[in-house]
């Protein structure tokens, strides 16, 4: 039997312990290991983004990052952006303007909003949708998407600025 | 217009909270304490003999808890292959394991001997006498012979009209008509109306083409996936990613012969339909046999590669069409021959080749279609089964003609539209419709009336029509002691339809739509409802839940009447209270107190109860105008504007209602120029996200929607269905466009660049 490797990482702010397989995704190991099922699996082969989180700042498919990888490192997740009872500004757009429809791309997609504007704050329509190109929809033809992220954008450059 | 107070309201969806913070729960997601993982073995031929299949090691594994293989399964009950597969990904046995590195391990180390068998994937091939057989050597006449064999069949009965020398001549020709026979036919489908060939004789000009339009798979983003236990009274409880859960429940019992009551299906959270994901498919029966031989909880989650190799995708299709117009633009004869590709399952979706009528008047039509065995997974509906397919080929028709004509393609489309009153070919009056209303909004939408265009780029324009389903479904709606209401129902939510539906209830009980919580029961609990798909949902369950309602005001105003003791006539329901009519009385009473009341007095609360007979809506048409760019070197098309308009009855979500037709004509858009399951003599070859490219928000700028109201008698507060319309006519519109840009025409889709290409090569460019 394989050995499991012990891990410590930070997750959505806290500390996190756990043991897994070296094998393990760190997808398999939010949603098996840890009861995180935010991030979903679409394809686990990294093309279509539903199991985006943000490692040490940079956005990944976490199907396609081994678990044993996050050691000592950070990981956001979809479940760490609200805080109770206070949606992120990035959700709170989604639900209002339709940004959504069966809503399995949605926790990737809303993980890889807030991974561009934690880096470009003010994003042309051109740069989200070449950035969003990782994440794939089915339902919404992008576009209510698109505008939700812009959206986002000027609302918290806004609140910055106040 | 009355005014409304709930819907037509851009309302967020009721269950867009859960989905945006993650916490919203998905087939995959469910995980019963411990649940074991199964894992499908599957053919690696298109076609072959099943020799020897030895599952020995694969049972030694630590950590594998159960193999079945239809060894397994009661004689005459199939789920798995057994002596033959007919395509790659067939399913042959499937394993239980403690983790699904183990069950795929497992399923590795399953050995099975095959002896390989000539394939056919080609539907023009598989019809050929020399092609493989795979069902039987039974054939069927091609459309002359049955021409023929029609009319002796005429003369055998009325022996005055004929004559023996007829019958003879007959006789000789079905002798020698030996190529009009078709081998490997699973179904077929034939309409005639007026005289076709008379028709042609009569028109100016005759266009006539063969289509190709290829498989497509839905792609929805959730691979399939159930969880299912069987406990130790033989009760089984299913996890159900599903359009259809009474259905998943029907196809169980009626597969493994467990009675209803002793089945339960629990629907998930769906991610993505389109139509794939109806009826028992890849993952419930296997997860169902596997927890029942192991006693444990059972999860089959497929991947996206098995999607390809074992999915229902869309069919493809051949169409030869003809079609003539005398040279002022009126269409006198339509006639069409269809070849479907059913894989090796039979059901296509052969009985849509009709849809090339359109919605034109067309005096003679004739359309023959049959659906073909190939060496492939079967097929079933994607979002309006069958009709983009047949109505790229009739709007690219119409398209040439109105070219060859010199007449303007939205001009000539709305000359020989169909109005109220007009007989459908092949079917009823029409009723009240809006066809030239939608297509009107999107020509003056898209600018089209005065349309540039530079070197290279082009304008399309195309319609699709459809008509929305129904089935039978019950919804429960009953007023909590708070005075909000709470809706009780079956039918899954697919594009937003529990919105829709919460926005209806809310409007006929005059309650804030925050005041209206809507909860769906799994199949022991919740009344029957239809599957969700269809476009049937916001038409038939929002009927069913506005009588519902209805019902529910009415035994509100009951009891008011009995609780103030005065004649019911006396009340009217407004904002969530009951007031007396005529007088701003303080004689109101909440809709709380009155919840509270038919506690204390009826010992229950108040339950209004619906269901709507089942009746089609009247048809809905999109319409759609591309631009296009086509860079001439390297055959890239690339979309400058993309509109599209709908009637859509009455919009109780206007922003839902966008939602379907930008993501519909996104689909339409792929299958016209990306979209194309391939394969080759080991099956299909690009079972990925890479090599099976969907759309991504890189492709496409802005798909402008443009929502006409032609309100539907029948319809909730109006409305149609909506899902459906907005994919039909994508396909000749992204075509059209490209015609215009650098003339040339690919009747091959989808629209690759190289065969752009190709043809301004041979065009002499």
């Amino acid at each position: 039997m394989p050995k499991k490797v012990h891990v410590q990482t930070t997750i959505n702010g806290e500390t996190v312990e756990f043991l897994c397989e070296p094998r393990q995704s760190l997808l398999e190991v939010l949603r098996d290991e840890l009861g995180m099922t935010g991030a979903k699996e679409g394809c686990n082969n990294g093309n279509c983004g539903a199991c985006s989180v943000i490692l040490d700042g940079r956005l990944v498919n976490s199907c396609i990052v081994l678990g044993v990888e996050t050691e000592g490192k950070t990981v956001e997740t979809v479940e760490g952006l609200a805080e109770p009872g206070k949606l992120h500004p990035i959700q709170e757009i989604f639900l209002e303007d339709a940004a959504l429809q069966c809503g399995i791309c949605t926790p990737g997609f809303i993980v890889a909003t807030k991974a561009l504007l934690d880096k470009n704050p003010n994003p042309t329509e051109y740069e989200v949708r070449y950035w969003l190109a990782g994440n794939l929809c089915r339902c919404t033809g992008y576009d209510k998407i698109v505008r939700a992220v812009l959206d986002s954008a000027q609302i918290m450059s806004s609140e910055v600025g106040a | 217009m009355p005014e409304y107070s709930v819907v037509g309201r851009r309302l967020p969806r009721v269950d867009a909270l859960e989905k945006v913070t993650g916490a919203a729960k998905y087939g995959a997601d469910v995980h019963p304490p411990g649940m074991l993982y199964g894992k499908i073995v599957r053919s690696e031929y298109p076609h072959a003999k099943i020799l020897h299949i030895d599952t020995t090691e694969a049972e030694l594994l630590p950590g594998v808890r159960a193999i079945i293989t239809q060894a397994d399964v009661e004689s005459g009950r199939k789920v798995f292959a057994s002596d033959k597969v007919l395509y790659s990904g067939e399913p042959i046995a499937a394993v239980a394991a403690t983790d699904s590195d183990i069950a795929d391990e497992a399923a590795g180390l399953i050995k099975i001997e095959y002896e390989r068998l000539p394939v056919v994937q080609n539907v023009m091939e598989a019809i050929q006498p020399t092609a493989p057989r795979l069902h039987s050597d039974e054939t069927k006449d091609g459309p002359s012979r049955r021409g023929i064999r029609n009319r002796l069949k005429q003369l055998s009965l009325d022996e005055s009209e004929g004559s023996s020398e007829e019958i003879r001549t007959l006789e000789t020709e079905l002798e020698t008509l030996e190529e009009d026979v078709y081998y490997n036919i699973s179904a077929e489908t034939h309409t005639e109306i007026g005289d076709v060939e008379k028709g042609f004789a009569e028109s100016d000009i005759v266009v006539e083409n063969t289509y190709t339009i290829p498989r497509v798979h839905q792609t929805y983003m959730e691979p399939h996936v159930s969880v299912a236990s069987a406990d130790s009274s033989g009760k089984v409880t299913v996890w159900a990613s599903t359009q259809g859960p009474f259905a998943i429940r029907s196809g169980i019992a009626g597969t493994l012969g467990i009675p209803l009551g002793k089945i339960n299906v629990i629907p998930t959270i769906m991610g993505g339909g389109f139509g794939g994901r109806f009826g028992v498919t890849m993952t419930h029966v296997p997860a169902v046999l596997l927890s029942q031989k192991t006693g444990r909880p059972v999860r089959v989650q497929v991947t996206r590669k098995e999607e390809f190799l074992d999915g229902r995708p869309a069919p493809g299709c051949v169409i030869k069409m003809k079609t003539g117009a005398t040279k002022s633009g009126g269409i006198l004869a339509c006639q069409a021959l269809a070849f479907w590709d059913s894989g090796a399952v039979s059901g296509a979706s052969i009985g849509s080749t009709i849809r090339v009528r359109g919605v034109y008047k067309i005096p003679n039509l004739k359309v023959d279609a049959y659906g073909v065995y190939t060496n492939k997974s079967g097929t079933t509906a994607y979002r309006a089964p069958g009709a983009p397919q047949a109505i790229f080929a009739a709007e690219s028709q119409l398209d040439e003609i109105a070219r060859r004509i010199g007449m303007d393609p939205v001009e000539f489309r709305l000359k020989n539209m169909r109005e109220e009153g007009d007989m459908i070919p092949g079917g009823s009056q029409e009723p009240v419709i809006g066809y030239k209303e939608t297509l009107k909004a999107v020509a003056d939408a898209a600018g089209w009336w005065n349309r540039d265009k530079s070197h290279n780029q082009g304008w399309g324009v195309a319609v699709g029509d459809w008509t929305n389903g129904c089935g039978p479904g019950g919804v429960y709606v009953s007023i909590h002691e708070d005075g909000s209401a709470r809706i009780f129902h079956g039918s899954m939510d697919i594009t937003g339809t529990d919105t829709a539906i919460t926005q209806i209830v809310a409007e006929i009980l005059t309650l804030p739509y925050e005041r209206v919580t809507i909860t769906r029961g799994d199949t022991d609990s919740a009344p029957y409802a239809t599957g969700s798909g269809g476009s049937v949902v916001t038409f038939t369950m929002g009927n069913t839940a506005k009588l519902a309602a209805e019902d529910t005001r009415r035994r509100i105003l009951e009891l008011a009447a009995e609780r103030l003791n005065t004649e019911i006539d006396n009340f009217e329901l407004r904002d969530g209270k009951i007031f007396v009519n005529g007088a701003d009385s303080p004689k109101s009473i909440s809709l709380g107190e009155l919840a509270a009341f038919s506690l204390n007095t009826r010992g229950g609360p108040i339950v209004g109860k619906g269901s709507f007979a089942q009746q089609s809506s009247t048809p809905a048409l999109a319409a759609q105008i591309a631009k296009v760019e086509v860079d001439a070197e390297t055959g890239r098309i690339k979309v400058l504007k993309l509109v599209s308009s709908q009637d859509v009855g009455f919009a109780i979500n206007p922003m839902a209602v966008e939602g379907q037709i930008e993501g519909g004509t996104v689909q339409g858009y792929a299958w016209a120029i990306m979209e194309e399951m391939q394969y080759d003599q080991n099956g299909n070859v690009n079972p990925g996200l890479v090599d099976y490219r969907v759309p991504t928000s890189a492709d496409l700028p802005t798909v402008e929607s443009v929502i006409v109201e032609v309100p539907a008698p029948n319809g909730p507060f109006g409305a149609k269905g909506v899902g459906e319309p907005p994919i039909t006519p994508t396909l000749a519109t992204m075509s059209n466009a490209v015609v215009d840009a650098v003339g040339v025409r690919v009747n091959d889709l989808p629209i690759k660049p190289e065969k752009i290409v190709a043809a301004l090569h041979n065009n002499g460019n």
